[in-house]
């Protein structure tokens, strides 16, 4: 079943006198439950999609189609509320809250979702369980980057977005979120996407799209997926 | 959860919110402060008027009302209530105080309220009830007996009560006294029963009235019911009256312009600062929506911000103004010298209320735009960091001087240009400083430049002697002569309908002086008449014009030539006697002026003053303007030192990361310091240079504001400006030592990471 359609999707931004184009009539289906790699170099449009599909950005042009709905037909409002049901999103520099504590900053969807999952369940689950006091400035990147695993999984969302999850963390720390990443494929149906620089990403994905300025230059679906500890990292 | 987002992000910003906290109750303090001042003077001034019967309008003859005279005033249509009235300056044998003698026929008219022992008894025969401010002072007690003087004649009584008077809620024992002074001078009533016992007749120089009535109207009304023409003072001419609603309009005027500045750099204080703090948390406010929070749900997180800060702000400001209004206005205060009222009740007028209000939505609004603009956009923009706009390279860049340079100057350079509205702000808040350090030193300045004019200069003679009613000219310039003295004849005529005092002088010994509008000395030429600025202004005359009055009584009218403007402590007409001789007008010495110290008491002398007495008077005066002087100053300070603070950490906020790589590079500590107390001094000196000549214009507004009281002439001496600039370039580098302290705290890898 499909969860994401792409339809003949543009998006342009204005920089000063200049038109860049960052997509460019792209189209795209992606199945619910896979684990999706998003390669491609920098200002290739990666970035873009990935906003696009989490509701952050709308098109200039073409349809967006989340499980069933046209997201790029929605008001800011129902996007909002597109974000707090259906899709959670991990940044490559996790953007905590700084001044909530850990427990509160997954705590903080509570405000917005109906039907969230309880905070320390989800701590425990990323392996945070006894750091929920602290501040974020009080954990290491890898923590708040599971932290931040941790407010995205706590809305229940149909959709982990990833915008480079590992960048910023040393390689162990980076299997470690991946781990916990595939594990929501393989164990509750989620459907993740990563967008990444990191080729060996790709060997653990079941879906590698390749894009290049601003289009989609191939989606190929791979056959015999490896787990995180097969990747030769 | 977002509420202990609120009160951590408050903690963490304590700066800011406690310079936004800190400058709103100033300027809500200023603002409450001064209002309920005034307001509180127009009201509690009111009462005690009203209370004690302070009559409209006070008929004059020094022949004297009969009763007959009184049922004719009380018989015209429009004349509520009226009655006989006497007041005559006596002398407290024991002491040699001035006790102004009263006495009120009516005791509802031009009365009294008892607030220590009995209640007024029209049939005593010895009762005296005197001014509680004096019995205080002279340690006068309820059961003393006082024997007072006049003219030789003598009256001894016991103090039934203490007293307090509308008639003299400023309380001046003669033209010469400033200020109150009631340890050597009071006032006392007694009955008519005990005043015909004193002087063997019945004698009232005074028909007080309470009218409803049009002051021209009433005049002519009152010369048609009596049947000659007297002399009709109207409230507004009394000393009482017209000095306290004086002092509530100059209330007014500060209530006007003072809070103005304060409120206005409150507000811009608070936009910067709610920019400062958005703009900060772009990434935040673009999480915040990622995660799925509505636009409104962040909304009203900033928003939350403001309330906070403006209802701690509100609360403060409250509190200081009612401290700075009770410190104003309290019987033991600044006010309690000069006015004697029956109760120093505060109230606020209705209208702070909504502007307090109003201000409050304004610095919401202030939020909501600031928030506004960065939810405006796409999330994914919002989650872009805040980048300052690019900036094309400056005029001055292009010209060779750039390249001479040093690295320091041109990254402050660039600096400033690229956050133009910090730049603005803190410049801004160095005016401030500046201005009100120019402005309320200045007034300092003029004051006492004015003071040192008349009472060093135009005043050159030691005694005033005031002469006797009965006292003819040719024995008045015997005693002149004597006394090696001045004379001078003082009386009101009318100008329009308005009075004035028209001064004849004959100078021989140069103990009176006179001065232009600039403060230079004249010498008073024969021909005609000179008139002072206020009397020029208001009647729009000048040198070479022709000025017309008349006298009252007889309705006389002399037309004179004027010579020229003179600056004058009151209201007047001043000519030589030559002048009036051959202008044909006649006169009655009734001033002496001499070197002599030691006046010998005599029939022919009413009072002496003394020009140390008028000196001291003038002090107390100064002392109130003083106190306001150096409040003012330290707000002024508060303000500068509250601003830059403010804008110099988040400045220094703004620019860690620069700074973190300098320090990487291998800038020391000091190096940096330097830089960062370098832009702060720019801005300071060029707020300086501008607050100077703004603060000279701020206090010209001022004094053309207090015109109608003082012909007060704008100085300010070298120490004024020197204080002024030093005061606002030491709060300038103390703010930038205590901001560059941080420097040594600033963690180069922390600082550097987490940016793409």
């Amino acid at each position: 079943m499909s969860i994401i359609e792409m339809k003949e999707v543009s998006r342009s931004y204005s920089a000063g006198d200049n038109e860049i184009l960052a997509l460019d009539g792209a189209n795209l289906v992606l199945e619910q439950g896979d684990f999706i790699v998003i390669l491609g170099p920098s200002g290739a449009g990666k970035s873009t999609m990935l906003n696009l599909f989490g509701g952050l950005d709308s098109p200039t042009s073409g349809k967006i189609i989340v499980d069933g709905t046209d997201i790029s037909t929605l008001d800011s409002d129902q996007l909002a509320e597109y974000r707090a049901s259906k899709v959670g999103f991990i940044f490559q520099f996790y953007n905590l809250i700084p001044t909530l504590t850990i427990y509160e900053n997954v705590a903080l969807v509570k405000d917005i979702c109906k039907d969230h999952l309880d905070a320390n369940e989800v701590l425990r689950q990323v392996g945070l369980e006894g750091h929920g006091n602290k501040f974020p400035s009080q954990l290491s990147g890898g923590e708040q980057q599971r932290a931040s695993i941790a407010r995205a999984l706590a809305k229940s969302p149909q959709i982990i977005l990833c915008d480079e999850p590992t960048g910023a963390l040393d390689s162990d720390t980076g299997v470690m979120i991946l781990r916990i990443l595939q594990n929501m494929t393989r164990e509750h149906g989620k459907t993740v996407i990563i967008v990444t620089h990191n080729q060996n990403i790709a060997r653990m994905a079941d879906v590698v799209v390749r894009v290049k300025n601003g289009h989609i230059q191939s989606c190929e679906r791979r056959g015999n997926p490896l787990s995180v500890d097969e990747v030769d990292w | 959860m977002l509420h202990k987002k609120l009160w951590r992000n408050i903690g963490n910003y304590k700066a800011q919110f406690v310079s936004m906290i800190v400058m709103i109750a100033l300027g809500m303090g200023v603002f409450i402060g001064f209002n309920m001042e005034w307001y509180s003077i127009e009201t509690d001034v009111g009462y005690t008027l009203n209370e004690t019967g302070f009559a409209d309008y006070r008929l004059v003859d020094e022949n004297g009302f009969s009763q007959g005279d009184l049922d004719s005033v009380k018989g015209i249509a429009g004349v509520e209530d009226a009655t006989r009235f006497l007041s005559v300056n006596t002398r407290e044998k024991a002491s040699n105080d001035t006790i102004t003698l009263t006495v009120t026929t009516n005791p509802k008219i031009s009365g009294f309220t008892v607030t220590l022992g009995d209640q007024y008894d029209g049939a005593s025969t010895d009762g005296i009830w005197i001014s509680d401010k004096y019995a205080a002072a002279n340690e006068v007690s309820l059961g003393d007996t006082l024997t007072l003087t006049y003219k030789g004649l003598e009256m001894t009584g016991t103090v039934k009560g203490l007293i307090k008077s509308g008639e003299y809620l400023i309380y001046l024992a003669d033209d010469n006294q400033m200020m109150p002074d009631f340890t050597v001078s009071g006032f006392a009533y007694i009955s008519p029963t005990m005043l015909a016992s004193f002087l063997g007749f019945e004698y009232y120089n005074q028909i007080n009235v309470l009218s409803d009535l049009d002051g021209a109207e009433f005049t002519s009304l009152a010369n048609d019911a009596l049947g000659r023409i007297t002399l009709n003072i109207p409230k507004e001419d009394t000393v009482s009256y017209s000095e306290a609603m004086g002092e509530s309009e100059e209330g007014q005027t500060m209530a006007t312009i003072l809070p103005v500045l304060f409120l206005a750099i409150a507000v811009l204080t608070m936009i910067t600062t709610m920019h400062r703090i958005t703009t900060k948390e772009k990434v935040q406010i673009g999480t915040l929506k990622a995660l799925g929070f509505k636009n409104r749900d962040i909304k009203l997180h900033y928003l939350m911000y403001a309330l906070f800060v403006g209802t701690f702000g509100t609360i403060l400001g409250s509190l200081l103004g009612y401290g700075l209004a009770y410190y104003i206005m309290n019987p033991d205060g600044s006010m309690g010298t000069y006015m004697d009222l029956l109760r120093w009740d505060l109230v606020t007028p209705g209208y702070t209320y909504a502007v307090i209000l109003m201000m409050d939505l304004l610095l919401v609004a202030v939020a909501y735009l600031s928030v506004s603009r960065i939810l405006g956009g796409t999330v994914a923009d919002s989650l872009r960091p805040y980048v300052p706009r690019h900036i094309k390279s400056t005029f001055i860049e292009r010209t060779g001087i750039w390249k001479k340079l040093g690295f320091s100057t041109r990254w402050n350079i660039r600096d400033l240009l690229r956050h133009k509205s910090r730049s603005m702000m803190t410049l801004i808040g160095v005016l401030g400083c500046t201005v009100l350090l120019v402005a309320s030193f200045g007034m300092k300045d003029t004051a006492d430049t004015f003071i040192d004019v008349f009472y060093q200069d135009t005043m050159n003679y030691e005694t005033v002697i005031n002469l006797s009613e009965d006292t003819s000219n040719a024995e008045a310039m015997e005693l002149c002569d004597q006394y090696n003295g001045d004379w001078a004849s003082r009386t009101a005529v009318l100008l329009g309908d308005s009075p004035v005092s028209l001064e004849i002088y004959n100078i021989t010994n140069g103990h009176v002086r006179f001065v232009d509008g600039n403060l230079d000395r004249i010498e008073l030429s024969d021909g005609g008449a000179y008139i002072c600025q206020r009397v020029a202004k208001e009647n729009g005359l000048g040198t070479g014009d022709t000025i017309t009055f008349s006298m009252y009584i007889t309705s006389q009218t002399y037309s004179v030539k004027i010579l020229g403007i003179i600056n004058s402590l009151s209201e007047s007409i001043v000519m030589t006697s030559s002048s009036a001789d051959s202008a044909g007008i006649g006169y009655r010495i009734n001033t002496i002026y001499t070197d002599e110290k030691n006046v010998q008491q005599s029939p022919l002398i009413d009072s002496t003053v003394s020009k140390t007495s008028v000196i001291k008077s003038f002090d107390t005066f100064m002392e109130v303007m003083n106190e306001m002087i150096w409040l003012l100053a330290i707000a002024a300070a508060v303000l500068g030192l509250i601003v830059l603070y403010n804008l110099g950490t988040m400045s220094y906020m703004e620019r860690m990361r620069e700074l973190a790589t300098l320090k990487v590079v291998g800038f020391k500590d000091g190096q940096m310091g330097r830089i960062l107390i370098g832009q702060n001094l720019w801005l300071t000196i060029a707020g300086v240079i501008i607050g100077i000549p703004l603060g000279v214009f701020v206090l010209q507004y001022l004094l053309t504001a207090l015109a109608s009281e003082y012909e007060m002439v704008l100085a300010i001496k070298l120490p004024t400006y020197i204080i002024s600039t030093a005061v606002t370039l030491g709060v300038s580098l103390v703010v930038g030592w205590m901001i560059s302290r941080n420097n040594r705290k600033i963690d180069m890898v922390e600082a550097l990471k987490g940016a793409e």
